[in-house]
């Protein structure tokens, strides 16, 4: 952290590098320095603190992904791990890594915003802070974090008795980043819906929220109908991006799909946590 | 640009080098150690033919710098074969005609080691999605798939890395 | 004559290629290391279409480590203008004059414009930053309508404009008649977009020039030393002996290492400013962007036809697009002329075309280059069998050409003679059984899940049927030298340069049954301008015939010469002579024996040989091909179309091939199986994409240009039809470009019968998912 101070916007933290490295030989990124975190054991733990999930920032997304806790305490988390690239980037890959590279297409910035989770940055000069993820990610490839700063764990909630969670993504080939990805938890009590969220990817340059389908569902009856009509309610305010891989019609689209699927997906699970 | 002293174990042998930060693993390997086996097909982690075996877990070594190499195990495609002998992999590919032009075929091979140390018998689809990852433009993979399943069955032994 | 129990060929023997693939023990081109080598890097305009009006290379000379920046300007002094290896498929069409690095304007983004050489590659980009290039942009020439332009601004001044040839309808048969007859007339406008080779391998080359004997001697990855030769010597302006072309191992091609590219040429002039060698190998951005691109065409299609089906004639006007600097593109539409009514009865054609330039990567040869003559016809025939409300495999086996009857040759006077098309058809439709097919169709339909058939047929040039030039065509005769080692080994030079295809292995096969030994005993040597024999190299999917060919002939050749020898030795007659278990003996008495290598060192004993006797135990063989003969086949898929999300998966898919015989069962299969793969991917993944404004190129990583993986390619189901055997002794014939020739339109005709309820039509054969749901109107089509 000190290095990063010295060096301010010049420097960058290197966690797994399937992100920075690309960058570095295609030359779209020429930090004069590279802080590398591999070294610090302590960022390397999963530990459970109550009922808080505690993931380090270095923890390898492989490892998490074979991590009996994570299953328990956070099963999105461990639902949207396998869809991240292939094994051999995900070997490398770190949970902070890509938090902190904040992809639009990436699954874990959404399942963090979706989760509530708590991200803990670090700088040298000013101690510890806790970012909320709603906080977290402000834009097109940039957080919260100030260039003296490193994420050095995320804390995660494990989720209420009844909740079920679902994340799906369509992508052009196995392993490819999202087109569209959407992450949904649904908490049912008495047969009724207590909480729903719903996170979308690709749709923007962040991981938003669809509030619109958020609020139609809070107390509703979780039928297919209901999910449908809050999907296609929460996919009209969105502007997606057109790309070579497909045109902001076919995303708003695909949005509109996936967080059906997920929330029906989501419900189906809460009653059988129930 | 200042150097930094790597020390690591190839092929279960020790190495070192001298190297810029920003040097990755694959030219490391490539142009310091000369070990040319580990092949560049896109150097941005995409196409995995730079795919070697670091501590064990596959990683596309195009996408790691040499100095993030420090003290680790490293197996590329030159250790799978003892003195000149190809192991049971590389026979199975051989018998199922598993390549063509070559150039993908060391990330295979090492994707492959790996998928079998943690699946010794892997089923069509479950290879196909641990392979997804690596890109071969000649044979359109179902020889390569073969192969993996020729391998896995030779005598029901698992694939171990050498380390 | 065989005397050996084991037969080589027609066996998958095992390849000789692979222990050294597979131990990493291969050396590719990025993989050559000489004393003193030095690295280089281009610097390449960002600009598709600009003037530059002044280039700087001070800063980028400071930089420690590098040794020499070279301007285009700087390499016009060093090298010849001309048309580089583009100029082996001009004929007769007009030839702009360009430097080797661009000099006074850019043509497309990419286009190089210095050259760095330094201690190190990194060295050599860092300062290639550094390099000052001052752009006056110009209009870019993207879309065929701005091509087409007369007041668009030409990329080519000396052309005067952006078209490079227009050929007026060339007609044949009677094509009036048959559309006044005709009962009804399908038309269509098809688009096929752009798309490339993409081997795993980018392009590279080390450049040796040795000032004390002013030899060349280069590292390659080229399809043909002798061709990658001629363009060093001429464009570098040295004697042909002075150059000398090795190739080692080749990260696959597919048409695009051909020749010398205008990087190569650079290297070689800077090579031989510097006196040091000089490696350079592009990056996977420069590949996708600047080395090549094929398949963009579009047409204009009008088919006569009968209520019952039959194909009266058709008319075609075909407008390709052949980028910036000349390639294969304005070859392209005589080909397509050539090939497309196929193997069927359409008895007129009028075909016109129109070549345009624009400021895209260079048209070049990928995969059965002409291959848009089968995706068009093969999808005006579903398109025909919807019209009529026909099954398509009828329409085509109404259509298809029967052995034996009339007509003997296609309308544009090619010969059909000996074509297994109606046998392909007929073995799909046992393998496929397209009744129960439709069935399970109708029923997926009231399940909202949505499968599709699509069928295709084609035949290929492999090397196609014999014509006053021989069997080979254009390409001349394949030469081949043959020698017996003083070890009792068969050495054979080839000038086919293996990328993939195994002619070590199955060259050796041939010459292993042919002469008389077995397999490992003969050593295929490829790849070396000094001992290679001329020739073009591989390509065209000409080796099967040709080299198979010229291997059977020449080592049945050196074996006459062997016995002849021989029987001079044992004081007996050739006919006496017995070559088996790698000796000579005399017939009936074993006792008088000798190995083969103590014959091949007899040849080499003063006083031993007959007076008669010419030189060596060695043969140079030549052979035009013999009676040729077509490749071809029908393939047939199986699609499923998820209408929710666009997307579509390759449920089966299915080949019948005729290739003639086979020399290497394996290596034949995993030909068509990646040509296959190429055809899928091309479908559902790959376009060379440019925004037609800027002219900026937009798939130029891995991110945007998407290979298939294993995900996406299916089993494929492989039958050998029995041949028609046209040759007394070489019936082998090419597979290698098939398979990307037929797949594309078998999956677009297999997923237009998947949405067909929704009424969709495919005209174009890009095919993604948000494609897929703007042609079922899903969604809207967003431009």
């Amino acid at each position: 952290m000190a290095l990063l101070q010295e060096h301010g916007e010049d420097a960058r933290p290197l966690a797994g590098g399937q992100s920075l490295v690309p960058l570095l030989s295609l030359r779209l990124a020429r930090p004069s320095h590279l802080v590398d975190l591999a070294g610090i054991s302590e960022l390397g733990t999963i530990v459970v603190e109550g009922d808080h999930l505690v993931i380090g920032a270095m923890v390898r997304e492989r490892s998490a992904e074979r991590h009996g806790d994570v299953r328990r305490l956070a099963p999105l988390l461990a639902q949207a791990l396998p869809l991240i690239g292939h094994p051999a980037i995900r070997s490398r890959g770190t949970i902070g890594g890509s938090l902190s590279h904040a992809d639009p297409a990436a699954e874990l910035p959404a399942v963090a915003l979706l989760l509530d989770a708590d991200l803990v940055a670090q700088s040298s000069a000013r101690g510890t802070r806790t970012i909320t993820a709603a906080d977290f990610f402000i834009g097109f490839f940039t957080t919260a974090l100030e260039p003296d700063e490193i994420l050095t764990e995320v804390r995660i909630h494990r989720p209420p008795p009844g909740t079920g969670s679902a994340i799906e993504e369509v992508a052009r080939r196995h392993g490819d980043f999202a087109m569209v990805g959407a992450a949904a938890v649904v908490r049912l009590e008495d047969g009724k819906i207590a909480d729903a969220r719903v996170a979308l990817t690709g749709v923007s340059g962040v991981p938003v929220r669809a509030t619109e389908a958020e609020t139609v569902l809070d107390g509703a009856e979780p039928t297919e109908e209901a999910f449908a009509t809050a999907a296609e309610e929460a996919a009209k305010s969105l502007s997606p991006p057109a790309d070579l891989h497909g045109s902001s019609a076919y995303r708003r689209h695909l949005a509109a799909l996936l967080m059906r699927r997920t929330l029906k997906l989501a419900a189906q699970r809460a009653r059988e946590a129930a | 640009m200042s150097t930094f002293d790597v020390e690591l174990t190839v092929n279960g042998t020790s190495r070192q080098g001298s190297v810029e930060p920003r040097r990755t693993l694959a030219d490391f390997l490539r142009e310091d150690l000369g070990l040319t086996g580990t092949h560049l097909g896109c150097e941005h982690g995409v196409c995995g033919a730079c795919t070697v075996l670091v501590n064990g877990e596959p990683a596309r070594s195009c996408l790691m710098l040499a100095v993030q190499a420090r003290g680790a195990d490293i197996l590329t495609v030159e250790g799978l074969a003892t003195d000149g002998v190809m192991n049971p992999l590389q026979q199975a590919m051989w018998e199922s005609h598993g390549f063509q032009c070559g150039f993908c075929t060391p990330g295979f091979l090492m994707q492959i080691t790996a998928l079998l140390a943690e699946n010794p018998n892997p089923g069509e689809a479950e290879i196909r999605e641990a392979l997804s990852g690596n890109l071969c433009r000649c044979t359109g993979y179902e020889s390569i798939v073969n192969g993996v399943l020729r391998a896995a069955g030779h005598d029901g032994s698992p694939i171990e890395p050498q380390h | 004559m065989q005397n050996i129990a084991e037969r080589f060929t027609g066996a998958s023997v095992k390849r000789s290629e692979d222990p050294r693939i597979l131990t990493g023990t291969g050396r590719y081109v990025d993989d050559v290391r000489l004393p003193g080598m030095l690295h280089a890097a281009f610097v390449r305009s960002p600009f598709a279409h600009a003037r530059i009006t002044n280039i700087d290379v001070t800063e980028a000379r400071k930089v420690p480590g590098v040794i020499a920046v070279l301007t285009g300007g700087d390499l016009d002094t060093l090298t010849v203008r001309g048309p580089g290896s583009a100029g082996m498929f001009a004929g007769n069409l007009p030839m702009p004059s360009f430097s080797i690095l661009a000099t006074d304007k850019v043509r497309l983004v990419g286009d190089p414009v210095a050259l760095v050489v330094a201690e190190s590659r990194y060295l050599a980009e860092d300062a290639g930053e550094l390099v000052e290039v001052d752009y006056e942009e110009l209009p870019a020439v993207i879309t065929q309508e701005q091509a087409l332009d007369p007041a668009g601004p030409p990329i080519f001044e000396d052309l005067g404009g952006n078209v490079l040839i227009h050929s007026p309808a060339a007609t044949f048969g009677d094509v009036e008649g048959a559309f006044a007859r005709a009962d009804r007339v399908v038309r269509a406008e098809l688009r096929q977009h752009r798309h490339q080779n993409v081997p795993m391998e980018c392009r590279g080359v080390v450049c040796s020039f040795d000032p004390e004997s002013g030899e060349l001697t280069v590292y390659s990855a080229t399809q043909g030393v002798h061709v990658a030769r001629a363009g060093f010597a001429t464009q570098l302006d040295m004697p042909l002996e002075k150059v000398r072309v090795l190739a080692g191992d080749i990260g696959g091609s597919f048409g695009l290492k051909i020749g010398a590219a205008r990087e190569d040429i650079a290297c070689g002039a800077a090579s031989r400013l510097l006196g040091r060698p000089i490696r350079w190998i592009e990056d996977r951005s420069e590949n996708l962007t600047t080395s090549g691109q094929a398949r963009d065409e579009s047409f204009e299609v009008e088919a006569a036809i009968s209520d019952q089906g039959d194909i009266l004639g058709l008319r075609v006007k075909m407008i390709i697009d052949t980028g910036s600097y000349p390639g294969l593109g304005g070859m392209l539409p005589e080909m397509v002329k050539s090939m497309i009514c196929g193997p069927y009865k359409i008895g007129a054609l009028s075909f016109e075309s129109t070549a345009v330039i624009t400021n895209k990567a260079s048209y070049i040869a990928y995969r059965g280059p002409w291959a848009s003559e089968t995706w068009v016809r093969e999808r005006m025939i579903d398109l025909i069998a919807k019209e009529l409300a026909m099954e398509p495999l009828e329409v085509r086996l109404r259509n298809v050409v029967t052995r034996g009857e009339p007509p003997l040759e296609t309308v544009t006077g090619r010969s059909l003679v000996g074509l297994t098309s109606r046998e392909s058809l007929e073995r799909i439709a046992e393998l496929v059984d397209v009744e129960a097919f439709r069935r399970r169709q109708a029923e997926a339909r009231t399940h909202g899940r949505y499968l599709g058939l699509g069928l295709a047929t084609y035949i290929e040039a492999a090397p196609g049927p014999r014509t006053p030039e021989g069997g080979g065509g254009v390409l001349g005769p394949e030469q081949m030298r043959l020698r017996l080692e003083e070890d009792g080994t068969v050495t054979v030079f080839t000038s086919q340069m293996p990328h993939g295809q195994g002619h070590q292995t199955t060259l050796a096969q041939i010459a292993a049954d042919e002469f008389g030994v077995p397999f490992d005993q003969v050593r295929v040597v490829v790849g070396d301008t000094d001992v290679v024999p001329m020739g073009f190299g591989t390509g065209g999917s000409r080796s099967a015939t040709l080299a198979g060919g010229v291997t059977l002939h020449g080592a049945r050749a050196l074996r006459a010469k062997v016995l002849e020898l021989a029987a001079h030795l044992f004081e007996a007659s050739p006919q006496d002579m017995e070559l088996s278990g790698g000796g000579v003996s005399v017939r009936g008495v074993p006792a008088r024996a000798l190995p083969l290598g103590e014959i091949a060192q007899a040849a080499h004993q003063p006083g031993r040989v007959p007076p008669e006797f010419e030189g060596d135990l060695e043969v140079i063989s030549a052979y035009d091909g013999g009676e040729g003969g077509w490749a071809g086949g029908t393939h047939a898929a199986i699609v499923e179309v998820d209408v929710d999300t666009g997307q579509v998966r390759v449920e089966r898919y299915l080949v019948a091939e005729d290739c003639g015989v086979l020399i290497n069962p394996a290596i034949v299969e995993g030909q068509v199986r990646g040509g296959v793969a190429q055809g899928i991917g091309a479908v559902l993944l790959e376009r060379s994409a440019y925004d037609p404004d800027s002219g900026q190129f937009l798939s130029s990583t891995f991110m945007d240009y998407l290979l298939p993986t294993a995900c996406e390619i299916p089993r494929i189901e492989i039958d050998h039809l029995e041949t028609v055997p046209l040759d007394a002794d070489v019936n082998f014939r090419g597979v290698g470009e098939g398979g990307m020739i037929i797949a594309p339109p078998t999956v677009c005709n297999a997923i237009e019968d998947a949405i067909s309820p929704m009424g969709a039509r495919v005209l174009e054969q890009h095919l993604p998912p948000c494609r897929i749901l703007e042609l079922i109107g899903a969604i809207a089509t967003e431009r």
